[in-house]
């Protein structure tokens, strides 16, 4: 009895000292979240609420800031020029763009990590070229897009041999820009989540393949009756990054479509407007407001997701 | 009890030995004993930070190597110098937020009224030299001015707009001289597209204060927009007249020309290969444009057989039937309102800004032209820049439009880049602008 009263004494000792550790090992971390994450995030919500210039005083103007994006929707809606409404053509523009990037990001990052998996010969070098652009800077990445997407570039030269006559100016013709955006996301994002898949795939187990090739399954058979709904959780949590990304989407768009949106605004995106309010129109306060409406449809559009299809095979 | 009564004791047996210890030690060794010399004290640094953005590796050196003689003049005052390259005004807003704004800090002009309105800006004339002030322009003091008569920042250099001419380009198309009127400026821009098949004129889409001067030459007043209604300046003809020529001057002169399959004789800097204006005159890839004093160490240093007088010249913006009028753009140096230190913050402005200071700094550079008067009678000056200030202009118009200029440039100057590339009809350019202004004011 006095014993176990001694080695209980000493657990429970062991296991304060433990999470003492922890916590101190992870304090850093949690110190850094609380001050530019949760503080950050407060703080906006605090800021809409509120006139501010950076320098005197803010003053409080209750709902003023929602009513002046909200202001800009109406607008938008009822047809005026994208010169007046930069929060309505920066929310079209990027639910476009994330309706373009997300399926086909999700599609081809699948589809590279599905051959990924084969036992080929010199696979691997296949692998580090997929996952390459995930590893090289947007800006950068973008900048080189530039040249190629020169009306005298190397893409309209390659597309002269596959669609000849078909020769766009992609980052001055209003209906290209925001396509050349999205091609080059989708390039620069695929390999990321290719990792992503190819480790979910080899975690699915051999014996699941095998008790379904006894079942008399083919290869085709297989991927969607095995592989897919494996890879549920995987696909969900892809999608999701997917949406959260492609919805605060900033650095691509100022590189080549410039600070203004480019041609016919129609490069502009929300984050550009948000940033546009905070420093160029000097409102951080609708600026915080419009972030909040931002954070609102990504919150809205993943938990909807997350409820429909997240609850995967586990 | 009695353990608590030996307990005391002990501490007090331990005590009086390292007393005893300690004297014996202090009594046994005569130089810890010794008196010590008061020690002087350090004098005190000042620290202050210095903010610009940068025109170059050679100003960025020009401005360390000052930096490093106030400090030998002031060995009391340290300078730390900080470049900002991108969103220069932006960044010195979000570190006031911040609260860890610099002491001294570039202010352009279309910046300084947000600036000194809010109270950011430290007033110079409430610490400088009447004497001191009166050395600079009168007119590049304007845009630094506070509603209260105070001045809020002084000129650090200053450039104006004028007509930068390709001599061979002109003379392959049969031209003797420079245009000396818009619509000159036009015709010649057709001949030389005609007969070299290189465009006559580059232009930016877009830029309003590159177009300003037309309306002024053309009779309209100084564009100022400070209250909703101040927009209707848009509404008089011949602002209306000379905004539409100014537009057309790309849809016909590129988009249209292009369709017809002919050379365009007006472009913008990116349909030639280039960056800007600088880059597409000194490619060759155009015969004119209209830039600032800032393109000439530009093309200096990047096109050195490029030559001027010899293979470019420079000539007055064109007039028109109301006179011939240029853009002047000005950069002061500001002090932190909430500076710690506005004494040795204003040491150092004096210093860079004198005589002395522009000096090194402007003339002897020639990246600008100076804002104190007389320095432009320097052996040093660059006859290029020496030759600007020749030039007789009816009106010189510092790039200024009212307390939110910075927003309203970029506001109608998208307009404008619109109608360009022809996504706006013309008659929808006149009320797409004064809604977008009147917006602006009105928000």
């Amino acid at each position: 009895m006095l014993k176990f009263k001694f080695f209980s004494s000493f657990t429970e000792k062991a296991s304060v000292r433990e999470a003492l550790g922890a916590l101190l090992l992870i304090s850093v971390a949690v110190a850094f979240n609380l001050i530019f994450g949760y503080f950050s995030a407060f703080f906006a919500v605090y800021l809409s609420f509120f006139e501010w210039d950076y320098i005197g005083p803010m003053k409080f103007t209750g709902l003023k800031n929602y009513e002046i994006m909200l202001n800009d929707l109406l607008r938008g809606i009822g047809g005026a020029s994208y010169l007046i409404t930069p929060f309505y053509t920066g929310l079209k523009n990027i639910l476009i763009y994330t309706a373009i990037v997300v399926p086909i990001q999700t599609f081809l990052a699948l589809a590279l990590a599905a051959l990924a998996n084969q036992k080929i010969k010199g696979i691997q070098f296949f692998k580090v070229s997929y996952f390459l652009p995930a590893t090289t800077c947007p800006v950068i990445i973008s900048l080189i897009f530039i040249w190629l997407f020169m009306k005298k570039g190397f893409i309209n030269y390659a597309l002269s041999f596959v669609a000849p006559g078909f020769q766009p100016d992609w980052l001055n013709d209003k209906n290209y820009v925001l396509l050349a955006m999205a091609i080059v996301a989708i390039w620069g994002t695929s390999g990321h989540f290719f990792v992503s898949f190819l480790a979910a795939l080899q975690a699915i187990p051999r014996e699941i393949y095998e008790a379904a090739m006894l079942d008399g399954a083919g290869p085709i058979r297989r991927f969607f009756y095995v592989t897919i709904p494996m890879l549920k959780p995987m696909i969900t949590y892809v999608v999701v990054m997917g949406l959260i990304g492609a919805l605060q989407m900033f650095d691509l768009a100022w590189v080549m479509a410039g600070s203004g949106g480019g041609p016919g605004g129609s490069g502009y995106t929300i984050a550009m407007d948000i940033y546009n309010e905070a420093f160029t129109r000097l409102r951080p306060g609708v600026a915080a407001a419009k972030s909040l409406f931002l954070f609102a449809i990504i919150f809205t559009t993943t938990y909807i997701y997350q409820k429909k299809y997240g609850g995967g095979v586990r | 009890m009695s353990s608590g009564i030996t307990k005391t004791v002990a501490i007090l047996l331990i005590l009086v030995v390292v007393f005893g210890l300690l004297t014996a030690y202090f009594a046994l060794n005569p130089r810890v004993v010794e008196v010590e010399k008061p020690v002087e004290k350090p004098v005190e640094k000042v620290f202050i930070r210095f903010a610009g953005w940068s025109a170059g590796e050679t100003e960025m050196k020009n401005y360390e190597k000052m930096i490093s003689k106030f400090e030998q003049k002031y060995p009391t005052i340290d300078v730390k110098y900080e470049v900002i390259t991108q969103m220069f005004h932006e960044n010195i807003l979000a570190s006031y937020g911040a609260g860890v704004a610099p002491d001294i800090f570039y202010v352009d002009t279309s910046w300084a009224p947000t600036f000194i309105e809010k109270g950011a800006l430290y007033p110079v004339s409430d610490i400088a030299s009447q004497e001191f002030i009166n050395q600079f322009y009168d007119f590049l003091l304007e845009p630094f001015k506070g509603k209260d008569g105070k001045l809020y920042g002084l000129p650090k250099d200053w450039s104006m707009l004028a007509l930068f001419w390709n001599k061979k380009l002109f003379a392959q198309a049969g031209l003797e001289g420079p245009p000396d009127t818009w619509d000159q400026l036009l015709e010649y821009a057709q001949i030389i597209a005609d007969k070299t098949g290189k465009p006559g004129l580059a232009i930016y889409l877009g830029g309003f204060n590159r177009y300003v001067p037309v309306a002024l030459s053309y009779g309209a007043p100084k564009p100022w927009f400070e209250k909703p209604g101040d927009e209707a300046w848009f509404d008089r003809p011949e602002v209306k007249e000379t905004l539409l020529w100014y537009i057309n001057l790309y849809r016909e002169g590129k988009i249209a020309r292009e369709k017809a399959g002919k050379t365009p004789y007006v472009v913008q800097p990116a349909d030639v290969g280039a960056g800007w204006l600088g880059d597409a005159f000194g490619k060759q890839e155009v015969a004119m444009v209209i830039s600032g004093n800032w393109m000439i160490p530009f093309l200096a240093d990047q096109f050195p057989d490029f030559k001027f007088g010899e293979d470019w010249d420079i000539a007055p913006v064109p007039k028109g039937p109301k006179g011939r009028a240029t853009m002047a753009y000005t950069v002061a140096l500001g002090i932190n309102a909430k500076t710690e230190h506005p004494e040795e913050a204003w040491k150092f402005v004096e210093f860079i800004l004198g005589k002395d200071g522009q000096y090194e700094l402007v003339v002897k550079m020639g990246h600008t032209l100076p804002s104190i008067k007389g320095l432009e009678e320097s052996p040093d000056m660059w006859p290029q820049h020496k030759k600007t200030l020749g030039f007789k202009y009816d009106q010189v118009l510092v790039f200024l439009w009212g307390p939110k200029s910075g927003e309203l440039e970029g506001k109608i100057s998208d307009v404008m880049a619109a109608a360009m590339r022809g996504e706006l009809e013309l008659d929808e350019v006149i009320p797409t602008i004064k809604e977008a202004v009147r917006e602006v004011l009105g928000g």
